[in-house]
């Protein structure tokens, strides 16, 4: 304890427990009163954090490389919309259907996948998102093709609170998923599954030599990661009332990855602030100018890779490296 | 319906009386896609707003129409809706236009039946959007309004074989279909159908399929640019033209890309609503003006589009101000001269209802470049696909 005073301030209070998510969350309500009339963009932020999330499990945390999590997440929206519309329209089980289907994806494929390493896991990830795509455009009678399914009209959430026009409810209903699957992540990574997926991501070799499972450790986690990303279609699916094949789409995949790397990987913080971080980016930038916007995103994204290569979220370690260099 | 929105939007007035602007603008938020591969539609649309504007000036009636832009990249419902919700409930837009993909329109549906926001559809063909609200009004065209007169002339010039190849997408295989229907119930017979891959540039195969068959026509759908080159290169040079395969098409020879196309497509026969070639003061104006603002842009279907939809929004504000559905009921009685031609707002459809023009693409004496000339008005019709 004494120990602990003798630290320097950041380092303290990066000791206080769910410090840095109670801020979040503060900050997460407080951009409800500040901004109460984009709460489209903010519930679509959000969302995208859940996203976001179940990669930064993949690449962050077991060291499994991913371009191809677009598959899960479509997989979900079209599963929770086609649910909703032909058997039961509460916005709960349509979660739990949407995570259902992004689980047995990541499960089936990941049986093939998960054999592969590098490059050609990458490349298969692509693939297994661009075959669903095909499939979502070809089933025009399940899915409306390429018009999209639509049709989605949710019940209210718990039977109490109605999806409203102005976003309100779609907002905390986000809202509190994400926290839920932020608590999940952070319970599993900390468990003895997530320490030994650090374990598989810094050396594959040596954990098979401790006697761990790897292979079945990274088609678990692939399959959990697919559940997170099926949750976050649902909740697309839900809040947008229409799905489309573009839920498949490889720049989707991509422009996650770069959300992650941008916040930092293996860190659940470092997610939540690339996505914050990217989204507002972009939206300020193509609100201003909405001819030319990608040159600043483009030029941020850059930037961060040269010089904080860690992400965003080691830029205060970062900083104080250079600051006791410079004293 | 009406109720709980207008509450919550006295409340967000009350909220945001700060930054109230005065009661007589009306804004008119433009979703389109100004960034990505799919840039050129709005760059297209801006320019044609602000000739529009240019010529008009910024009052219709009583109020000011201010334009406010909005990218949404591409394919992409979800941002559209966002988009649609904010600029409804933040900037409070009383009409919203743009809309070059179906999927897009479709996204705000729930939203624009809410508000009672008159929606122009710039570009967006699928028929069946126009039945998912009232408030959708669409100045461009759709798949059965063109494909049908095509099929019929077809018919006429004597075809009774066609072969259809078309990309393996959604409006490409509605756009199979429409044929298909239309031909089939004149009496001709459609001996094939080819549907290929949507990133194929090697079309070689198919036309050999095609040449072997031996069909009076080839009828084809293909989205625009580097495709619709290779598939004209391809067609002459394995010399389908020279065997008698006439080649039947609807947009594939458009105005942006026509000159890229170079010496492939002259003799190339395409039924369209407009073409930059159209024999009208209007449309003569139109393009001089076009190229004298922004040196260097062709008019094109989506140009047209947007200028008739920009048309219509002044002519509902005129009327009914920021009054939804009157603008909408205002609309259904309108008809104009297009640069395309005369159209008139369908009131069940809410589709223009325009002439379809038979069209063969050749070298035009005078400037030298390539030209969608009008051979004649096939037909003059509404949206047929609206009971399909």
């Amino acid at each position: 304890m004494t120990e602990s005073l003798t630290l320097p301030l950041p380092e303290r209070l990066a000791r206080v427990p769910f410090l840095a998510e109670a801020l979040l969350l503060a900050i997460a309500a407080a951009m409800f009163f500040l901004l109460p009339y984009s709460l489209g963009f903010l519930t679509r932020v959000l969302i995208l954090m859940v996203l976001v999330l179940s990669i930064d499990l993949l690449l962050g945390f077991a060291g499994i490389a991913t371009l191809g999590q677009a598959a899960m997440y479509g997989a979900g929206a079209y599963a929770a919309g086609l649910f909703a519309i032909h058997v039961w329209a509460d916005p709960l089980a349509g979660l739990v259907v949407g995570a259902a289907a992004g689980a047995a994806l990541a499960l089936l494929s990941g049986l093939v996948l998960m054999r592969a390493q590098g490059l050609t896991l990458i490349m298969l990830t692509i693939a297994v998102a661009q075959i669903c795509m095909e499939i979502a455009n070809k089933a025009r009678g399940v899915t409306g093709g390429s018009d999209g399914l639509r049709g989605i009209r949710m019940d209210p959430v718990l039977g109490l609170f109605e999806f409203d026009f102005i976003g309100q409810t779609g907002y905390w209903y986000a809202l509190a998923v994400l926290a839920a699957v932020f608590l999940l992540l952070r319970l599993v990574t900390r468990s003895a599954f997530g320490l030994s997926l650090r374990g598989i991501h810094d050396s594959p070799a040596r954990m098979t030599a401790i006697g761990t499972p790897v292979y079945g450790r990274r088609v678990a986690a692939y399959a959990l990661a697919g559940a997170i990303a099926g949750i976050a279609g649902a909740l697309t699916a839900q809040v947008t009332q229409l799905v489309s094949p573009e839920v498949f789409a490889f720049t989707l995949s991509a422009e996650a990855l770069i959300m992650l790397v941008l916040g930092g990987t293996g860190r659940l913080i470092g997610g939540i602030i690339g996505v914050a971080i990217f989204m507002t980016v972009h939206h300020t930038a193509a609100a201003h100018d909405p001819f030319n916007w990608l040159f600043v995103i483009g030029a941020m994204v850059l930037g961060v890779v040269f010089f904080v290569p860690g992400g965003l979220v080691s830029l205060p370690a970062r900083l104080r490296g250079l600051m006791g260099r410079a004293l | 319906m009406k109720t709980p929105f207008r509450v919550a939007l006295s409340a967000a007035v009350i909220a945001a009386s700060g930054t109230m602007v005065s009661a007589d603008t009306i804004k008119v938020g433009v979703i389109a896609t100004f960034s990505g591969p799919f840039a050129i539609y709005g760059k297209q649309y801006r320019e044609a707003i602000e000739v529009y504007v240019a010529e008009h000036g910024t009052t219709a009636g009583d109020h000011e129409i201010e334009f406010i832009y909005k990218d949404v990249g591409g394919v992409n419902p979800d941002t559209a809706r966002a988009l649609a919700q904010e600029l409804l409930i933040r900037d409070r837009v009383d009409y919203l236009a743009g809309f070059t993909f179906t999927p897009n329109a479709l996204a705000v549906a729930p939203l624009i039946d809410q508000s009672e926001t008159p929606t122009v559809i710039f570009n967006a063909a699928t028929s069946s959007i126009n039945k998912q609200s009232e408030f959708y009004v669409r100045t461009s065209y759709t798949l059965w309004q063109v494909t049908e007169p095509l099929a019929r002339w077809a018919w006429d010039a004597g075809i009774r074989t066609v072969a259809t190849t078309v990309s393996d997408y959604g409006p490409g295989i509605d756009a199979e279909n429409a044929f298909r229907t239309s031909f089939t119930a004149l009496g001709g017979e459609v001996v094939d159908s080819v549907r290929m891959p949507l990133s194929t540039t090697d079309f070689t195969p198919f036309m050999q399929r095609v040449r072997d068959i031996e069909p009076d026509a080839l009828y084809t759908f293909l989205p625009g640019g580097p495709p619709t080159f290779g598939f004209a290169k391809t067609y002459n040079e394995n010399g389908l033209a020279e065997a008698g395969i006439r080649f039947l098409g609807t947009a594939e020879t458009e105005e942006v890309n026509l000159q890229g196309l170079g010496d492939a497509a002259i003799g190339l026969t395409t039924a369209y609503h407009y073409s930059g070639a159209h024999d009208s003061d209007l449309n003569r104006q139109f393009s001089a003006r076009l190229a004298e603002m922004f040196p260097g842009s062709v008019a094109n279907w989506s140009s047209v589009g947007a200028y008739d939809g920009t048309h219509l929004i002044y002519e509902m504000v005129r009327a009914a101000g920021s009054d939804g559905p009157a603008a909408i009921e205002h609309a259904k009685t309108l008809a104009w001269e297009s640069p395309r031609g005369p159209v008139e707002m369908d009131p069940e459809t809410r589709t223009v209802i325009q002439n379809v023009y038979i069209r063969q693409v050749e070298r035009d004496a005078a400037s030298g470049l390539l030209v969608n000339r009008e051979q004649g008005v096939i037909a003059t019709v509404g949206d047929l696909g609206w009971d399909r």
